[in-house]
Formats: structure tokens, sequence, C-alpha cells
């Protein structure tokens, strides 16, 4: 009894620790409201610390568009990100017309994308550091640099 | 007694070390805030940019015109007469108008005045475009480049250092343009 009681205890540490290990990057938000009658809800609640190694699973060729792209860019991101990470919270770009509303803003170590138009209210929100291994990631997807 | 004694002891040691290990921000945190409005589609821009992110940002740029932090402009040494040579000649020459050109269809002015660089430019029916720079911004744009080159790197750091001020105001029928720098990150 004592030994299957100090498994358990064992069992719940390792999945504390773990889950710690996995909420430590933050929580990437995506919810999508269609506004439309019977449009769809999505609500997506996902720790950062996956998104890096899910885009591992992905199939290289799925990616080469974007790692092509997005390569010029990268000491251009690898600025932006940690100086925007060291940056007080607050609305960065805001864009109003008759047909949306935008906001990219930065709140609490997460960049956070608002959109409001005739159709949709869609909220993304990434955690900074999880922003950067994520683009790391697709960059390398195309192969070394 | 004695145990209270310790306890307010360590909760003042703790709250002192809490305070020296935290970043302290001697300087408030300046902002670049472009607003552009549109009276005829009703749209609205507004960007709000921590200048210490322009800051690490800029350098970081290789495309076209703006390499290394620095904008090359074309012709800009023109008849032998550098920028530097001619901010110089600007910054000691007292305050006033240097020049003014009267066209059928605008009206350009370029003066001096509280220690800043100002040009008004009115395109008769179309625009009126006002740009005020401060001296230590002027400056800095012509710092450690060549002659055709403007150092918005350096730039950029000074403005950290300028009052809150209207850089440019662009007042049109299609669209009105302001651009600025204060404390606030909200802008307006």
């Amino acid at each position: 009894m004592i030994f299957l009681a100090k498994l358990g205890m064992g069992l719940a540490g390792t999945v504390l620790v773990g889950g710690a290990a996995l909420c430590s990057e933050g929580f990437i938000q995506v919810k999508v409201h269609e506004k439309q009658p019977g449009g769809t809800n999505v609500a997506l609640i996902v720790p950062a610390a996956i998104a890096p190694i899910a885009l591992k699973f992905v199939p290289s060729g799925h990616l080469a568009e974007a790692s092509a792209n997005m390569r010029p860019y990268l000491p251009l991101l690898d600025a932006a990100i940690p100086a925007l990470e060291e940056s007080p919270d607050g609305v960065l770009v805001e864009v109003i017309d008759p047909e949306e509303h935008v906001v990219i803003a930065k709140a609490g170590g997460s960049i956070v994308v608002d959109v409001n138009d005739r159709d949709d209210i869609v909220h993304v929100a990434v955690p900074l550091r999880a922003a950067q291994s994520s683009l790391h990631e697709i960059a390398d997807s195309g192969g070394p640099i | 007694m004695r145990i209270t004694k310790i306890l307010m002891m360590l909760l003042l040691a703790s709250v002192t070390a809490a305070l020296a290990a935290s970043p302290v921000q001697s300087a408030q945190q300046r902002y670049l805030h472009v607003k552009v409005n549109n009276p005829r589609t009703h749209e609205l821009v507004r960007v709000n940019l921590p200048l210490t992110l322009a800051e690490k940002v800029i350098p970081a740029i290789n495309h076209g015109q703006l390499q290394n932090g620095k904008v090359q402009v074309a012709g800009l040494a023109a008849n032998q007469a550098n920028l530097k040579m001619i901010l110089e000649a600007l910054k000691s020459a007292p305050e006033g108008e240097f020049v003014t050109v009267q066209e059928p269809d605008s009206n350009v002015r370029v003066a001096k005045e509280h220690g800043q660089m100002i040009v008004h430019v009115i395109d008769k029916g179309k625009e009126k475009v006002d740009v005020t720079i401060p001296w230590e911004v002027a400056q800095a744009l012509a710092s450690e480049t060549n002659e055709d080159e403007l150092n918005v790197e350096a730039a950029v750091k000074a403005l950290e250092s300028a009052g809150d001020v209207t850089l440019v105001t662009v007042t049109s029928q299609d669209e009105n343009v302001r651009v600025w720098i204060d404390s606030r990150s909200s802008g307006e």
C-alpha cells in the first residue's frame, strides 16, 4: 500500500511538473464567432509550448513557401519580438473602417489580434516567445539557413 | 512581540529584495504615434509604437533604401554642400525664416523657431504639410553618414529625449495624417 501511495505521488508529481512545463510558455487562444444565424463558434486554448513541437510533424513541403517568405525577415523578427516582450502592454495598431475593426495589441507577454467585421469576430492571442520559436521552426523547415 | 518584529523585518527584507530585483524604469516610455484618417471613406488607422521598440527594430531592417538603420536618399548632397554642413550653418544662424517660396499653386516656408526646424508646405487646393524637427533629431539624421544617407536609427534615439512634439501634419481632402511623440501608450 505504501508502495502504491509512493507510486501515485510520483506519477502525480510527474504530471504536475509536465503540466507546468507545458504551460510555462503560456497559451495560444483562438476564438472565432460567425455572426450569421447558425454560424460556427470556435474556442481553442492550446499550450504554446506545443506549437513549435507540432510544427516539427508538419511535412516540410507544406511549409516550404512560408519558409521561403519568412527567411529574409528572420533577423527583423529576432530583433522585434524580444523588444516587443520588453515593451509595455498597449494597443500597437488599430484600424477602423466601415467594414471592420482590427486591433493588434500587446498584453501580458502575448500578441493579441482582434478582428470584428461584418461576418465574424476573431480573437487570437499568441505568446511572443512561442511565436518566435514557431517562426524559426517554419523558417528552418526549408532546410539549414 | 519578538516574533512579530522578526516577521516584520522579514517582510521588509523581502519587499526590498523584490524592488531591487525588478527592473527600474527611470525614464518614462516614449511613443511614436501615427494617426491617419480619411474623412471620405471613414477609415482610421492608429499606430502606437514604443520608441525603444523602433530603436531595436530599425537596425535589423535591410530592405530597399533602408539598410542598417540608414536610409539612402539619392541626390541628398547637392553642389558639394552636404547635409551636415547645412545643418551646422543653420544651427548657428539666428531664429527666423530662411526660405519662403510663393508660387501660384504652392507656398513653401522653411524656418527655425524655438530650437526646431519648421517646414510648411501649402499645395493650394490639395494639401497642407507641416514638418517640425527638433535640432537634435535633425543633427542625428546627419550623424555618422555618407553624403547621401540619413541616420534614421540615431534620429529615433534622439527622439527619445525630445519633448512631446508633433513631427508631421498632413491635411488634405483625401486624408489627414498626424505623427507625434509623447509618453502616452494610447495616443489621443
